[in-house]
Formats: C-alpha cells, structure tokens, sequence
C-alpha cells in the first residue's frame, strides 16, 4: 500500500504540471479572453485531487497480469474522465455551446493520463537502469571478481 | 592422481581446474561433489528425485499450493514452501521478488519497468519474472548494500 501511495503521489504532482500546461492550451483556444481570480491556481489541485481518487479506490493488493492491468487502466481513465467533466460541467444546463469543452477537456484528461504514465515510466526506467548497474556490481562482488 | 592447492589473492576469484586425458565418469562424480559443496535443493522431475545445484537454479515459483524450481531449461517440484526457501536462501545471493517468486540474483541479466510501478528481471535465459511493488525498495537496498 505504502508503495502504491508512493506511486500515486508522484502521479498526482506530474499531473498538476500537466492540467496547468492543458488549462493554458485550452483557454487560449477555446476562451482566450476569459479572466480568472486567484482560484484560478487551486484548479490544477483539485483536478488533480479528482484525478488521484479513482487511482487509490481501485488499489488491488493482487498482482495483475499485463492484461489486467491494462483493463484496469483504461477503467480508471474512463472514470476520471467522468469525475472531472462532472465536476466542470455538472451545475450547468449542458447545451450544444458546451459540447465542443467538454469534448477538448476530455482529450486533455486522456492525454494528460497517458503523458502521466509516459513520465512516470521512464522515471521507472532510469530506476531500473540503476538497479541494472547495482546488480552487475553484486554479481561482481559475490562471483570474487572484485 | 597428483593435487595440487594454490593458495591465490583474495582479489582474485577462486576456481578449481581439473586436469584430465579424458572426462570420464571420475571426473562428473569430482564434479558433482564440488558443485554440491556450492549447495543443493531436492527436487522431483517425473517421480524421480533429483539433486539441483543452487547456482544452477534461476527462481522458484510457488503456484497454488505447490512449489517449483526452475533452472533454464528443466522445472522440478519440490515439497517444500516458499518461505522455508526464503530462509533458507536468503544468504546464497536469493531474494523474494513477489508474494510467489524467489529468485537467483545471479541469474539475472538486466532489469526493466514494467507496468503499474513494477520491474522485470530478465532472466539469463530470457524469461522474464516481476518485481512486485512492495518488494521493489528491498531489492534495491539489497543491490545497493552490495550484501553477499
């Protein structure tokens, strides 16, 4: 658990980065005139709060297969994806005006998921090519080779 | 039969060489002596007991309520559970990597990310087992620590 929280974590902070680079694409393409007060810097937070819930609901102490995990994953992003647009949008009356937000903040969700997964995969790759190097050395030492 | 011991620096990695006309019977049963000095698991292959080396071994799996050892080509059964294995082998360069798997560090050739905050290690003969989360921060103290 301690290591999915940790998992998590790092998710959450790389996913407030990236909801701050999509909230600026977005509002300069679709309300380039649009003023915000100070909440305006809450939003990535609380976006990214909504985003790291579902993560954490579906915790599973089993280990899943490739396949599963995949499933998992999409699950979650389909989740997200509906928290946040309800979150957004949910206190109005949607009309057609509202379609063509809701259908740019969906695909910011989705490509910040997968730019999120994107990151945090090759941070587990600079991980694992440490580990690689600490291991040749342990098989040095323990095969007498130095 | 002449023997003779060189006594070698303790940089340097120490070997046994066998001099031989041929490698006849003598010489496989030299051999299986001084491999079985290196340790050895008993395992079970079609009802027959064997004796499996420990550096020959590249992990061991337990699936339901059975265990397995696997060397590279060959899996053997063994009566034994998991953490008995785990106790017994943590001092001969074994380390759990998941709730299922103990495996030899030294089989390993490199290791990967995987998905979901997990690694692979890529076995010498190109098998892949996972590194669950929960072991990753113990493998990592024990590649760093360097404890043989």
């Amino acid at each position: 658990m301690k290591e999915h929280l940790r998992t998590q974590l790092a998710g959450f902070f790389i996913s407030v980065t990236l909801i701050n680079v999509a909230m600026f694409v977005l509002g300069i393409m679709l309300q380039p005139d649009y003023r915000f007060g100070y909440e305006a810097f809450a939003y990535p937070l609380i976006y990214g709060v909504i985003g790291s819930v579902p993560g954490l609901v579906m915790y599973s102490k089993k280990e899943l297969t490739v396949w599963q995990t995949l499933i998992r994953e999409f699950i979650q992003m389909v989740l997200i994806v509906a928290l946040i647009i309800a979150f957004m949008f949910g206190r109005f009356h949607i009309t057609r005006e509202y379609v063509p937000q809701i259908i740019g903040v969906s695909l910011s969700v989705m490509i910040i998921y997968v730019l999120v997964h994107v990151f945090s995969w090759l941070m587990d790759l600079k991980t694992a090519s440490k580990m690689t190097e600490d291991l040749k050395a342990f098989q040095a030492k323990a095969s007498g080779e130095k | 039969m002449e023997i003779t011991v060189k006594t070698i620096g303790g940089t340097e990695k120490e070997y046994i060489e066998i001099g031989c006309h041929r490698k006849d019977e003598r010489v496989d049963e030299i051999i299986r002596f001084i491999r079985s000095r290196e340790g050895i698991l008993k395992g079970t292959k079609e009802d027959r007991q064997y004796n499996i080396p420990l550096p020959d071994i590249l992990y061991i799996e337990a699936v339901d309520e059975k265990t397995f050892i696997y060397l590279e080509k060959d899996c053997y059964e063994s009566g034994r559970r998991l953490y008995e294995f785990e106790s017994a082998l943590i001092s001969r360069n074994f380390a759990r990597i998941s709730k299922s798997v103990i495996v030899n560090l030294m089989k390993i050739n490199s290791i990967k990310p995987s998905l979901n905050g997990r690694f692979s290690c890529v076995l010498t003969n190109g098998e892949q087992v996972i590194i669950s989360r929960k072991y990753v921060p113990d493998i990592k103290e024990r590649l760093k620590g360097g404890s043989v």
